[in-house]
């Protein structure tokens, strides 16, 4: 394993829900390495998707620090942050979140419009990214043209396709049926293992999570395992 | 795709609502610009060269008051006036069916009021003696015979509503080409036999002898009759149009009034629909924050879309408006209430501002929404 993208150390992160404090992380401390895939497994309100959110520059924490690729991501202000996410992550999300006029050939293209790549580029970055998720004959469909294993797919091409160190992936397979579930983590996996990318994966599913090369624990905001 | 195709695929993503909010756009403004054209049209005074030699002179202490026949000797007098007729506003109805006046009958002195009307085309030199020689006709506008279906020889019968008399009278005449080609004129003569010659005209019309001397004139006439029994008020045919409108101040009110009722709801359906628009996609909002759009790219496309659709709807209502009145004879679709139905830059102008400023509205609600939520928010809104 290479040297560490993630550095997280005493990470906490309390949100006030009126006069009410809510302890979501509680001075986390956590290592991951580059070209991992790593598996964040916790009950609900755990915290999971709330340290994901950090890691991906989406959130803030209350205290700690955390650092990307030697990056402290909490002092980057909005448009810093805008940036870092379009050049460093790439978000899956477990409803897709795909634009529904835009075709998925489109969908992936979108993050490359905030480059300063011209249209041939573009084109070449795009169709590598749908060769990947073994969807490049669906190019031309719009999302409710496809079925929710290939729109995740399209959101995971749309991930790839700034080349990204490092993806997110919340509940990717949340809303999925099994033989689907088991295609997507198959395209998580692969670009972990084959492709180099970082990926953090956040499941509530062991068998999700087995598809990880390391998984970890949250229960109230604590790393338990 | 490009921004732009992608603002536009956004923009178009429901086209039933984005139709219905172009056309209620395009609607308001079409109503706007067609009150705005409707206002002008009442209250613009003639602008001719015409209107400023010509001069009416009229009983200083209402229009209503008649003036004395015998102040045209002193009129007559008073140098720098090429011409001086009578000139009597009648005021009947036609055929005695109609509800109101629908057009203007004056009562003049057809020899002295020839050079007054030098502009009238279509009235021959023996129609004109026939008029002067016969008491009992009259010359008429083109526009009122034609919706009258009327020819020369013809006999109009008037009931009276402001004189206790009814008229009938031959067309001596058709004349077309002055500025209001409604009108009738008859002998003011015949008026007085009706009336049993009481001895008073409704006012003056006189022809100054040069745009200089007009205001001169004006004023030799008021220090004329001044401190007499009928003083009068005398000033240029234009002066006295807007003093006319002037009394029509409720209805500017009511225009002005509505034209702003117009504007105000058509921003208050706008921005509720624009904000529903994007309230609806704020989770695809978030989703674009997070893979990168800063907050002043989402709101170049929320900005570009709520000003795309009202400048569309603006193209269509004023544009429209534009179009139509261009190619309509406004004239025989209103039985000759208006003459025109001019649709001028400064209210394209004005629609196309009212657009602008509708299209800004409508995305400032959803901008500050935007800039308000965080990502994170903006996906557990509609997780």
């Amino acid at each position: 394993m290479s040297a560490n993208i993630v550095t997280i150390r005493n990470l906490s992160k309390i949100y006030q829900q009126g006069d009410i404090n809510v302890t979501a992380l509680d001075n986390i401390s956590l290592d991951i390495a580059s070209g991992e895939f790593l598996a964040l497994m916790g009950p609900s309100g755990s915290g999971k998707s709330t340290l994901l959110h950090i890691i991906a520059g989406i959130d803030r924490p209350t205290n700690g620090e955390c650092r990307v690729q030697d990056i402290d991501v909490a002092k980057l202000n909005e448009s810093q942050l805008a940036d870092w996410r379009n050049q460093n992550v790439g978000f899956v999300f477990q409803t897709f979140n795909l634009i529904p006029v835009l075709t998925a050939y489109e969908n992936v293209e979108l993050p490359l419009l905030l480059t300063r790549m011209n249209r041939a580029e573009r084109r070449k970055q795009v169709e590598i990214a749908l060769e990947i998720v073994g969807l490049a004959d669906r190019a031309k469909h719009l999302p409710k043209q496809l079925s929710g294993g290939q729109e995740q797919r399209v959101a995971i091409a749309r991930a790839l396709v700034t080349d990204p160190a490092l993806v997110v992936a919340d509940e990717p397979t949340g809303n999925l049926d099994s033989h689907s579930a088991q295609e997507v983590l198959g395209v998580l996996r692969t670009l972990s293992r084959d492709a180099g990318k970082t990926v953090i994966m956040v499941t509530h599913d062991p068998k999700a999570a087995a598809f990880g090369s390391r998984q970890i624990h949250l229960e109230k905001g604590e790393l338990s395992k | 795709m490009n921004l732009p195709s992608f603002i536009l695929k956004n923009a178009l993503r429901n086209k039933r609502r984005a139709l219905l909010s172009v056309l209620s756009v395009a609607m308001s403004l079409f109503l706007l610009v067609t009150l705005q054209v409707a206002l002008r049209e009442l209250t613009n005074p003639i602008n001719d060269e015409g209107s400023s030699l010509r001069i009416i002179v009229r009983n200083k202490v209402s229009l209503a008051q008649p003036l004395p026949a015998r102040q045209l000797q002193t009129i007559d007098r008073i140098p720098g006036i090429v011409a001086v007729t009578p000139f009597s506003f009648y005021g009947g109805l036609y055929k005695g069916d109609e509800k109101f006046t629908s057009f203007a009958q004056f009562a003049v002195d057809p020899q002295r009021s020839l050079p007054l009307i030098s502009d009238a085309k279509g009235v021959t030199k023996e129609q004109l003696e026939a008029w002067i020689a016969d008491r009992t006709s009259c010359i008429l506008g083109k526009m009122t015979a034609d919706r009258y279906g009327l020819k020369v020889g013809d006999r109009m019968q008037f009931t009276g509503q402001i004189y206790p008399c009814d008229l009938e009278l031959k067309i001596a005449g058709i004349y077309y080409g002055t500025a209001d080609d409604r009108n009738l004129m008859f002998h003011q003569k015949y008026l007085d036999e009706l009336l049993g010659n009481p001895g008073t005209v409704g006012t003056w019309w006189l022809l100054a002898a040069s745009i200089a001397e007009a205001p001169l004139v004006t004023d030799r006439i008021n220090k004329a009759f001044a401190n007499t029994s009928a003083e009068v008020r005398a000033e240029s045919e234009r002066a006295f149009v807007l003093g006319f409108v002037s009394m029509w101040a409720n209805i500017k009110t009511l225009i002005s009034g509505i034209s702003i009722v117009v504007v105000f709801a058509l921003i208050l359906v706008t921005v509720s629909t624009m904000s529903m628009a994007i309230r609806e996609r704020f989770r695809e909002l978030a989703i674009l924050k997070a893979i990168g759009f800063k907050r002043r790219e989402l709101f170049v496309l929320i900005l570009a879309e709520s000003f795309g659709l009202a400048m569309f709807g603006a193209l269509l209502g004023a544009g429209g408006a534009w179009a139509l009145f261009n190619n309509i004879n406004i004239q025989k679709m209103t039985n000759g209430m208006f003459l025109m139905f001019e649709v001028t830059p400064q209210m394209l102008g004005l629609a196309f501002a009212v657009a602008a400023l509708l299209g800004l509205l409508s995305a400032l609600l959803p901008m500050i929404n935007v800039a308000r939520t965080s990502v994170v928010q903006g996906l557990k809104t509609l997780d």
